[in-house]
């Protein structure tokens, strides 16, 4: 499903964000992304987005080769990958129902879809009942599910998450965790980056370390901090 | 449908919340559409008044109108053997007649009874020196068959050159003016895109295509530049209306032939509408290029 091929990035003024990356993704998998700041973790989310070209490499989404996607098919590609922040990036002055629906109804999805989906979405990330409350009505955990249901709502083949519980308590980190999990059971790919250690290893899934730009670990089921503890 | 109300309420949210940089982009689009299709419409007032005199024509040699064929010929033989004149221009009978009708247009009545046949038949004179005039229009007076000669008035080659300097000007202030809406206009939509950044952000991150986001921002530049450019219309049109209503009926009045139809109106305000959409949808280009970046 994702697939990086030497993959590196070196952003001007010779700072190198990735070195050589190699790994790939099948479909369905849950993969934690991990390691400090500046570790590379968010260029890789961001090569992956089509926000930045690699320098050099090849990056294959879906089975199509990202570097060479002409710059009018990338929303093609992003409609594939539904995206998840630290800071929600939800519209303050739209309805949680609106903000919803907002991500179908800008690719032209009909009506009745937006209005059949919507809600159910809704209902999964288990906020049927606020749906017409604004964003700064709800708390940070809540906001971060309608981020959710937004990023999932047009059902995409991938899911990234950046830090999703980056700004949110243990309590409500779970939650939330708990929905990405449910996510993912659906056969959606998730890729999540991340620097909690606690969640790593309460979710004992793939493990994917990165370091100064380059991978330092690719583990089954791992935890967050085998590296670093050895240290 | 769904799709044409989306746009139509983005466009118009967008619009309401900067009013006062709308204001400003549809007023210079207005005011420099005024200017530019005035001149368009002024230039051909001037042109209809002069269109004898365009080309070098210094001196019009009439006919008598029973004059015979053969007199017709040979002020024509005469003419084109002559060294001081450089071009000639023959209006027969049919052409002096499609004149009269396009100069007493307002006239009817006058048009109905008179036929092509009343009508003389004349040469349009270029000399090769302007200064040469004077020599030739006393030469060809008295050459068989001639009736008269008409030479352009001094005033009329003043105000050909004056006009041409009018237009000049009139047509560089309204270039002035039309790259100051656009500037105006690039401004506004700046403005949009960046009230609306978030709005934006999330677009491109769930893949709405490139045209979804532009087009609330291109229909706000093109409602700025149609607006505008319905002003300039209303412009030309009162412009058509002062021409109309004081043309000058007398044909020994100055301004005699000097006149505008509607239909030379309703071109010009073609014209005006289209350049007005241009700039509207070119300034909201130029707004959107940087930001639109992938």
């Amino acid at each position: 499903m994702i697939r990086f091929d030497s993959v590196t990035k070196i952003y001007p003024g010779n700072v190198v964000a990735l070195r050589n990356l190699t790994l790939n993704i099948e479909k369905g998998e849950f993969v934690f992304l991990v390691g400090p700041s500046g570790s590379g973790k968010s260029t890789a989310l961001r090569l992956l987005l089509r926000e930045d070209l690699a320098t050099s490499g090849r990056i294959v989404v879906a089975g199509r080769d990202i570097s060479r996607l002409s710059h009018w098919k990338v929303p093609q590609l992003r409609r594939n990958i539904g995206c998840v922040f630290q800071d929600y990036k939800l519209l303050p002055s739209k309805t949680i129902y609106e903000n919803v629906a907002f991500a179908p109804q800008v690719i032209g999805r009909p009506r009745h879809v937006v209005k059949s989906q919507v809600p159910q979405i809704l209902d999964l990330v288990g906020l049927a009942k606020k749906r017409d409350r604004f964003p700064n009505e709800l708390s940070g955990g809540e906001q971060q599910r309608v981020s959710i249901a937004r990023a999932f709502v047009n059902r995409p083949l991938i899911l990234l998450a950046d830090e999703p519980t980056g700004n949110l308590d243990p309590t409500t980190a779970v939650g939330i965790m708990r929905l990405l999990d449910r996510i993912n059971r659906t056969g959606t790919t998730v890729l999540m980056a991340t620097h909690e250690e606690r969640i790593v290893n309460a979710m004992r899934r793939r493990v994917i370390e990165l370091d100064r730009g380059a991978m330092v670990r690719d583990q089954a089921r791992g935890v967050y901090g085998l590296g670093t503890e050895a240290r | 449908m769904n799709r044409l109300l989306y746009f139509a309420r983005e466009t118009l949210v967008s619009l309401r919340r900067n009013v006062l940089m709308t204001l400003a982009g549809i007023i210079t689009v207005g005011v420099s559409l005024s200017l530019f299709g005035g001149s368009m419409l002024f230039q051909q007032w001037v042109d209809h008044g002069t269109q004898r005199w365009t080309n070098g024509v210094e001196f019009e040699v009439f006919l008598a109108v029973d004059s015979s064929e053969q007199q017709v010929a040979g002020v024509r033989q005469e003419l084109r053997d002559d060294p001081l004149v450089r071009d000639t221009q023959f209006i027969d009978k049919e052409a002096a007649y499609e004149e009269f009708k396009r100069l007493f247009s307002d006239k009817p009545d006058l048009v109905e009874t008179t036929e092509a046949a009343f009508l003389p038949v004349s040469f349009r004179v270029a000399p090769e020196k302007a200064e040469d005039t004077e020599t030739l229009v006393a030469r060809y007076k008295t050459v068989p068959g001639v009736d008269s000669v008409v030479t352009a008035q001094d005033s009329i080659r003043q105000l050909l050159s004056i006009t041409r300097f009018l237009r000049i000007m009139f047509l560089a202030l309204a270039l002035v003016l039309l790259s100051s809406s656009v500037f105006l206009i690039v401004n506004t939509i700046r403005l949009a895109t960046f009230a609306r950044r978030r709005e934006i952000e999330v677009m491109k991150l769930v893949g709405a295509s490139n045209w979804f986001v532009r087009v609330p921002f291109m229909a706000e530049g093109l409602v700025q530049g149609a607006i505008g450019a319905g002003l300039a219309v209303g412009g030309v049109f009162g412009l058509w209306w002062i021409f109309d209503r004081y043309r000058a009926d007398d044909p020994n009045e100055f301004f005699f032939g000097f006149y505008v139809t509607v239909a030379n109106a309703g071109r010009v305000a073609v014209v005006v509408v289209v350049v007005g959409a241009v700039i509207g949808v070119l300034g909201s280009l130029i707004g959107l290029r940087r930001f639109l970046r992938v």
